[in-house]
Parts: structure tokens; sequence; C-alpha cells
């Protein structure tokens, strides 16, 4: 049957992460034998009030977490077991917490390196009350197909693997947690299972003794035969070698003892775990320990593959003795697959997932982002500027270095244009209000629209429809004026003929020089040809060079307003950081820039005169 | 555990009222003129110079030396800095007054942590002979949680066979003792000689053996002191290397060099030590002793890897471990693997040094199939999974070399 934990156990996780991943491992193991979850609570200060949410099957479990010992218990009466899964400097005082709890009948801790004299005042206390605490640093303690305690016993497929779901003849007591998992599937392979598997845990005081478990395993009928692997240092051993000998006992035990190579190294040298040290004069030793066990009678192996093979002749004679079926193999098919989570389902290609987003231009599931299949690192190691990456993303395809000019020329003429536009104005009040710089910037970019930089895609758009519909100007000018209005593009405040803006000058003389195509520039400069005989300030302004030169390269008309915007970044951000170095003090309008155009004060009537 | 070298464990002792002799700690000779010309009792005073190292003995090797002037003290620090037997080497020393003494005077006592308590031994036959009159050491065991009673240790006093007349001067030593054992989290205290100074009435530790509580650092603020390699000699550059690293990671990653013609890298610390010993067992010397657990992360496993791989003459590598609980293979192995080709780049692991690997646990399949393809790169290694037996690698790997 079991020692220690059994079906009916309820338990307590007293921790936070390493609690929860612990409660996660138990209700894999309650699904494998199809239990339900036996973990009603949590006590972890920092969340207490909150719930857990525990993954069981294809459901989970909301777990609530506690402050206290004593309000969990109080809450949960049917808790009678608890795990210490926090740091070394709180472990003692939780366990001590669980100790004194009426319920808990035993405590079980995986925490590594608690001092020693907090274990000796946890051993005090577990004999004061006459409960059990197992630990430190122990793994935990697994009946099978029975209980779990933590996160013994390896992951789902070891549970399968080494038949975990179910009850065995055979128990095992080890200080190593690796050790004890190693044996369990020693068991597995070569008997008919687990019947409780006790991690002591390795260090000097641990809180349960190989005699305490023996005597329990001695009581427990379903119990044939014991593995026992110890380790260099201490006595226990040889105090559970004395224990075999001093009477007559059911149980056959295989004994096992690391250590010997300590003869080899210097002295005094820890290994291993904390209690696996030979004394200055020598106690402890392996080679006493083995032959401690064999002087009582204990099977003791020389390797574990005839550790192996003991296990099947005692497996071998349990059989022929009546006192166990021969074993059956369940079928791996058998056993109730863990469910997996959509996202495993999904790499392991059990499923096709309906995609959700379908992105042509960035691929970063490998060691860097591929824009549109170039490697971000590969571009820059190759001279690549931003003017290409803009490509890349915007228009999926490499720039030809002419474009590229084009498109850098375009950035520089447009990152700012002074403090009074409305954008630079929006993010230099937003900054001196405190407003933080992503904030800030982004209110400038609001103010970006059809009469402040958003004039670019209009422009691109008509011109590139004057060209597509092969319109010669006039006709061309007639179609605007019926039926949209001024042309997007054409015209400015301040600029004209005579005074003209420098910045479209320099746009085009770098077009010119890059000497590819540009029907839609070509097409705009005959529009402006023409309208400058109207008026002289109806000039192809910047946002129509700009749109009929992009046009022409290929960008999408809808694209070409977001030049403006990744420009103007820079030029925003350079605002912010001004004013941000400066100090300013908070903008508000002056009352003498307001005209107020409102009625004197007035004499509110009654309500009821209405 | 860890121990702490002479000089701390003094001021320690100073701390909870117990007198020691004065001393200073050089690593050289030029530092110890510089110090004692800034302390006129070191020309004044009979000295004791001692390795300033936690090697028991120091007195049977000749590391402890009396000296009756400031020329014989130079001499003596001269001669201990440069013993170098037994694989010991001593990198430095402590110089301490000679309080002056009888032999017959010289008294033994420590304390040990026990699973039910401490124990006390105590005896009025100590200095280096203590342990051929052990049989004169009594013992006193104190449960935990107990009340140390004075008129108790008084008594005991009287049944170690001191004389009446120190009674109560040993019962306030021992009460120090223990409180001081319990309130550092020690896990050995020995003082060993002790002496009861003539006339003065006065209790003074002469040496002592002090082993903390690593574990307890945390409750310790004025722990500023590293703790000692514990076994004669001090830290390799490798060494100490890999423990900056494991007081970094989660998890553990350990090394130590030994001179063999076997490296180990297991997983676990039970694992690692039965791997140990059917190496020994197989008639082959360890060239390291060295441990990852508890999930570490694969580059702290990947240098480790590099300080195992890179030692030389080696002729075979173990890599082994159990069936894992929690600890991911397939990430521990790819710090291993990426280990190996570091050392092999470095024009090490040629064809002549075998590679053996077997391992169980979580993504075991798909980290085997890694270790096993590097094979195609030139590597002579052979990967096992859970199948085999924890040491049978160990066992082909010397049945290997007797073909």
């Amino acid at each position: 049957m079991s020692i220690l934990t059994h079906k009916d156990d309820q338990v307590l996780i007293q921790g936070g992460p390493a609690g929860v991943n612990a409660a996660r491992c138990m209700a894999e193991f309650r699904y494998l034998i199809g239990e339900p979850v036996n973990v009603p609570a949590f006590v972890y200060p920092p969340d207490a009030g909150k719930t857990v949410e525990v993954p069981y099957g294809t459901q989970y479990v909301s777990t609530p977490v506690y402050g206290t010992v004593t309000e969990a218990v109080k809450m949960h009466p049917e808790i009678n077991t608890s795990l210490v899964y926090v740091g070394a400097d709180r472990a003692g005082d939780a366990a001590v917490d669980a100790l004194d709890a009426p319920n808990i009948r035993l405590v079980s801790m995986i925490t590594e390196s608690l001092p020693e004299k907090d274990a000796r005042l946890l051993l005090k206390k577990a004999r004061d009350t006459g409960k059990i605490f197992n630990g430190p640093s122990s793994i935990g303690i697994l009946s099978g197909g029975e209980s779990r305690l933590g996160v013994v016993g390896g992951n789902y497929e070891n549970l399968v693997l080494g038949e975990l779901y179910k009850s065995g003849s055979f128990g095992i007591v080890t200080k190593s947690g690796g050790m004890l998992n190693e044996i369990m599937w020693i068991v597995s392979m070569h008997g008919d299972g687990v019947s409780t598997a006790v991690g002591l845990g390795g260090d000097s005081f641990p809180g349960m003794t190989f005699v305490d478990c023996l005597e329990l395993f001695e009581k427990d009928q379903g119990t044939h035969a014991v593995i026992m692997v110890g380790e260099t240092g201490g006595t226990l051993e040889e105090e559970a070698a004395c224990w075999y000998a001093s009477e007559p006992r059911r149980i056959k035990i295989i004994g096992m003892v690391s250590g010997f190579c300590q003869e080899v190294l210097p002295k005094g040298m820890k290994f291993g775990h904390a209690g696996a040290k030979a004394g200055p004069k020598g106690e402890g030793a392996a080679e006493d320990k083995r032959k401690a066990f064999e002087h009582a009678g204990f099977l003791v192996p020389e390797s574990f593959n005839e550790m192996g093979r003991m296990i099947a002749d005692i497996h071998k004679d349990l059989i022929n003795s009546g006192k166990v079926k021969v074993k059956k193999r369940r079928s791996a098919e058998k056993v109730r697959p863990l469910p997996k989570t959509v996202g495993q389902a999904v790499s392991d290609g059990d499923v096709l997932a309906e995609h959700m987003i379908t992105s042509t231009i960035c691929d970063e599931r490998g060691e860097e982002p591929l824009y549109s299949g170039y490697p971000a690192s590969e571009l820059a190691a190759k001279g690549y500027q931003m003017e290409h990456v803009v490509g890349l993303l915007w228009l999926g395809r490499l720039l030809t270095s002419q474009e590229a000019a084009v498109v850098r020329r375009i950035l520089i003429l447009t990152a700012d244009h002074g403090p009074c536009v409305s954008g630079a104005l929006t993010t230099i009040i937003a900054s001196s209000a405190g407003i933080p710089l992503a904030q800030s910037v982004a209110a400038g970019l609001l103010m970006i629209g059809p009469r402040f930089g958003g004039a670019v895609t209009d422009a691109s758009k008509y011109f590139k429809y004057g060209v597509d519909e092969n319109m010669e100007v006039e006709e061309f000018l007639a179609h605007m004026k019926e039926h949209v209005g001024p042309v997007p593009g054409i015209g400015h405040r301040v600029k004209s003929l005579s005074n003209p803006d420098k910045r479209v000058q320099s746009l085009l003389e770098c077009v010119r020089e890059q000497g590819f195509p540009t029907p839609v520039l070509d097409f705009a400069l005959a529009v402006e040809k023409r309208t400058t005989r109207k008026k002289e300030n109806l000039i192809l302004n910047v946002d129509g060079a700009m749109g009929a030169v992009l046009t022409d390269m290929g960008f999408p008309p809808e694209a070409l307003n977001g030049f403006f915007v990744l420009a103007r970044t820079i030029g925003f951000t350079g605002h912010w950081l001004d004013q941000k170095r400066q100090g300013s003090r908070l903008i508000r309008m002056f009352k003498w820039l307001v005209r107020y155009a409102t009625p004197g004060r007035r004499t509110v009537p009654p309500l009821e005169s209405l | 555990m860890g121990k702490v070298v002479e000089g701390h464990s003094m001021n320690l002792m100073s701390k909870w009222g117990i007198t020691t002799p004065r001393y200073v700690v050089s690593n050289s000779l030029e530092e110890f003129d510089t110090m004692s010309e800034k302390h006129p009792w070191l020309e004044d005073s009979r000295l004791v110079v001692k390795a300033h190292e936690t090697i028991g003995g120091r007195g049977l090797l000749g590391l402890v030396k009396m000296c009756t002037d400031l020329n014989s003290t130079r001499d003596a620090i001269e001669d201990i800095l440069s013993y170098d037997r037994d694989s010991i080497t001593i990198n430095q020393v402590i110089v301490e007054e000679n309080v002056p003494h009888s032999r017959k005077r010289e008294f033994y006592a420590s304390v040990i942590s026990r699973r039910e308590g401490v124990e006390l031994l105590l005896s009025p036959k100590g200095g280096v002979n203590v342990e051929k009159n052990w049989n004169s050491v009594r013992s006193l065991k104190i449960s935990t949680g107990a009340a140390i009673d004075t008129r108790a240790l008084e008594e005991f006093v009287g049944q170690a066979g001191f004389d009446y007349r120190f009674r109560s001067l040993l019962g306030e030593f021992l009460q120090r003792l223990l409180t001081m054992f319990d309130g550092e989290d020690a896990t050995y205290l020995e003082i060993n000689p002790f002496t009861i100074l003539r006339g003065c009435k006065k209790v003074v530790a002469l040496d002592a053996v002090l082993d903390l509580d690593e574990s307890a650092r945390f409750r310790h603020p004025d722990w500023k002191f590293g703790f000692s390699s514990g076994f004669g000699r001090s830290m390799s550059h490798a060494e100490r290397s890999i423990q900056e690293i494991d007081e970094q990671v989660k998890g553990s990653v350990k090394f130590i060099e030994l001179d063999g013609d076997t490296a180990l890298l297991p997983a676990g610390g039970g694992a690692s030590v039965f791997l140990a010993d059917a190496v020994v067992r197989a008639g082959g010397t360890l060239a390291n002793y060295a441990e990852y657990s508890g999930d570490p992360p694969d580059w702290a496993v990947a240098a480790l890897t590099e300080r195992v791989c890179a030692i030389k003459g080696i002729k075979r590598i173990i890599i082994g471990g159990a069936i894992a609980n929690f600890t991911d293979v397939k990430k521990t192995f790819a710090g291993i693997i990426q280990g190996l080709r570091k050392v092999r780049s470095c024009g090490q692991l040629n064809e002549s040094v075998s590679i053996w690997v077997r391992r169980g646990g979580p993504n075991e399949v798909e980290a085997l199939r890694e270790m096993g393809k590097i094979k195609d790169e030139g590597f002579r290694i052979q990967v096992f999974d859970r199948k085999t037996a924890l040491t049978d690698i160990v066992d082909m790997a010397f049945a290997e070399e007797v073909v």
C-alpha cells in the first residue's frame, strides 16, 4: 500500500512560484490516477487574498492563497499535510507554523541550505508534537497510484514511463533526490512498482531517518522490500543496519551507499550533499557502512545493474510465493494522456491553427528579425541605412541607391520646421506640462492632417490620377475645380516664384541627380507652371513634391503621410528634449490673445418661469 | 559548513567575550616587517608563527613555530611560506603573541553540532597530543532548546578532572563557548589548547578551529570573510571562477581540480558520487570533482564543461546523470555541447579522449539526439539513454581501454 502519504491526503503548499510549480506537478499526478486535485490552499503572504489557477487536465482549478497557516487551515480543516517551498531564510518559521497546526501531521520541506540550527529546532518540535518532519532538502514523497507530494517523480512522461500511476511492492528511501527518481525507474523496469518513495534529503540532520522509514515500511503489508541508498557521512545508515539486525524483519532490504572514492580525495572535502562528508577521524566512511549493511543481512549490490537483478529476483519470489500477482504492463495508449496546451499542440504539429494575423514584412522567429526576408544585422553589416529599412517594411523590397538617396533627402528636409507649426507647438505645450516623451510626441503627431503635413497623400492621389488618366494640365485643373477644389500640394502661404521654397528646390535637385524616370513629378511641375501664371504663390509645395516623387518610386499614396510622420517624429522629439533641458514652465494662453465675444453678465431667471 | 581561518575565529571569539592572544596576519615577510613597525608588541613579545590555513594538525606538520625574538620570527615566517609538501601550500601566516604558559596547562574543549543538540567535550590534557589522551576527554550532551545551566557546566568541569578552584572560571568559559556556538551558527568549535593564566584568573584560547554554517550567512551581516576550501590548499583560479558562477545562478555548479586520467561532469549531487566511486572501482583516477544540479542556466553548464574538458592529460570524460526530476536535460545538454565545442576549438578533445554520456529526464529524447549528433563533428562520443544503468558508461569507458 503506502506509507506517509495516501490518496485522501489534502495538502497545503507554503510558497510562491516554486510552490505553484509543485501544485502543478501534483495536479498532473492526480489527473494521471483519475483523482481530483488535492491542494486546497497556498500560504504565501505577498499574494494573500489572490487565487492561483492550477492546470488540471483541460481545466483550471482556482486555489486560494492565504497569508498564514492558521487562516488557511481554519478555512480548510481537511488539510493534513504541508509542503514548504520558501527560501532558506524563511523556511524554518514556515515549518514551525505548519507543525503548530493541529490537523497537519506531516510537513515536507524541499528547501536546501537550511541552517543546521533551524533543522535541529524543527526536529525537536516534530518530536515534541509527535508529528513527522521530512527534509530539509527533501525532493518529496511519492506513493505509487496514490499521492505525490511536491515535484518528485519528474515530468508527466516520466510518471507514465515509470508506471507510477499504480502501486507496487517496493519501497524506496534515499538521501539524494536525483537518486530517488533513478531508483523508481529501476524498480519500474525490474519489479512491479513503487509502494512509497521517500526522499530524506542530504543535509546533516534530516528530519526523518532511515530507521523511521523502515519501521513504517515494516508495518505496511503492501511493501515487501525496500531499496535504501545512503551516503558517506553521519551514522543513519549504521543505525538502519542495527535496526534490521536487532530482530527478524518481514521486509527485505537492498542497501547501497556511495562515497568510496573519498579515500582518494583531499581529507575533509565536502562533496555531493551537505551531510556527505567523513568526520575528521574517518567516521561515517562508505566502506564501514557497506560492511554494516552486509553484516546486518542487507542485500548489497555492486552496481545498479546488479540492483536491478536483485529487484527482479525478489519480484519473482513474491510471485512464486503468491504474495503478488504477475505484473501486467498497461499499454501506454491506455494511460490517460496529459492534455496539451494549444501552443504545445500547434508546435508539435497536432493541429492546424487558424491564424489571426498574417505578416509579410517581418519574421522574428529566428535569431533576429528578418525584414522582408533580410536579416537586420546583415543589412547593417553591409552598409544599408534606415531608408532601406523603410523600403523593406513599407514597400517590401530593397530600394535602388537612387531611390534611397531621395528618401534620405526627404527625411532630412522635413524633419522640422520650427516651434510655431501646430504639431511642434502641441508637443512643446505637452512637454511644458510634464507629459512624458512618447505621449508628447504622439500629441504632436495627432496634429498631422489635411492642413498640416497630411497633404502628401492627397497630392500623390490626385497627381497620380492625372497621369493615369493621361490628362492634359488644363483638363486636370478643370476636373479638380469641378470635383475637389484647390489642388493638394499646390500653393504656399509665403513661398512663391520670386521667393522659392528651398526645401522643394533641394529635393528636385536631388531627384534630377539620380536621373530615374519621374512621370508623376513631371506632371506636377507642369501643373505648377500653369497655376503660377494665375497666381505667383500657387507653386508646387513640399507636400506636393514629396507626394509626386514618392509615387514615382512606387510607394502607395496611403503610405506617403508616413514620411512626414517619420521625419517629424525626429523634430518633435527634439522639441520635447529641448524644453526638458530648459526646464520650461507650463505654457498657458495669454488673455489678451483671446477676443471674448461673449454676452456680458446676465441675471439667471427662475427655472419655473420658463 | 565552512571553515574559518584562525584570525577571523579569534575576532569572533573576542566578540563573545573569550580572550585570545594578540595577532597579525601577513602574506609576506615584507608585509610583516611593515606591521612590526606599527605594532610594538611584536618586538616586545615572544611570538608563535602559524600557517594561516584551515589545516588539521599544523603542529605535527611543523607549521607552528615558537620564536624567541624578531629575527627568529622572520625566519619562521619564511620557512612556513615556502612550505610545499603533501599538496599543501601556504599563502598566509598568522603571528600571535606567545602567551606564557606551562605545557601542563594546555587544556582541550570543543563543541560539536549533533542531531539532538550539541555535544560539549572537555579535557585537562590538551595540546598537540590530545588524541593520544582521548580517553581523558569527557562529553556533555545538551539537547536542542535546553537552557544552559552554569551549575551543570561547573559540575562537568569537575567530572572532567579539573581542580576545584577552576570550576567557576571554566564554567563561565564554557558558557561563553556555547553561547558563541549558538549565536554564530557554528557547526564545530575546537579550542586546543586553552590555558589559564597564572594568578590572573583568566582563560585564554590559544588556538581554535571554527566551522560556521554557510547556510546561515543571511542572518550574519558581520561575516565579511570568505570560507576556506577546507582541504588544505587555496582554491585554484578555475575553482574560484566556477564558485563565482555558482553564487550567481539558480541551481548549483561545482568544480574541484584533482590529478587523474578521468574527468567527471555529472548531474546531481547523488549521482556524482556514485560515478566517482565507479571510476575508482574501475581502476581509474579522478581528474576532478564536479557537479551541476537544480536546473542551472545553460551558460553556467557551458562554463563548467569548459573547465572540466580542458584538463590536461585526461583520457576519458564521463557525462552522467540520474533520471532528472525537473532539470531540463535538453537545456543543460545544450550548455555541455557548447562547452565541448569551445574546448575542441582550442585544440583539445581530439580522438584520444573518449566521451561517455548517460541521462534521462525532461526533454531527454531530443537532448540525447542532439548530443549524439556531435559525433559527426569528430567527437569520440557514446550516448546512452535511461535504459542503460547509471554507472555502466564508466565500465564501458574502461573496458574500451583494454581492447
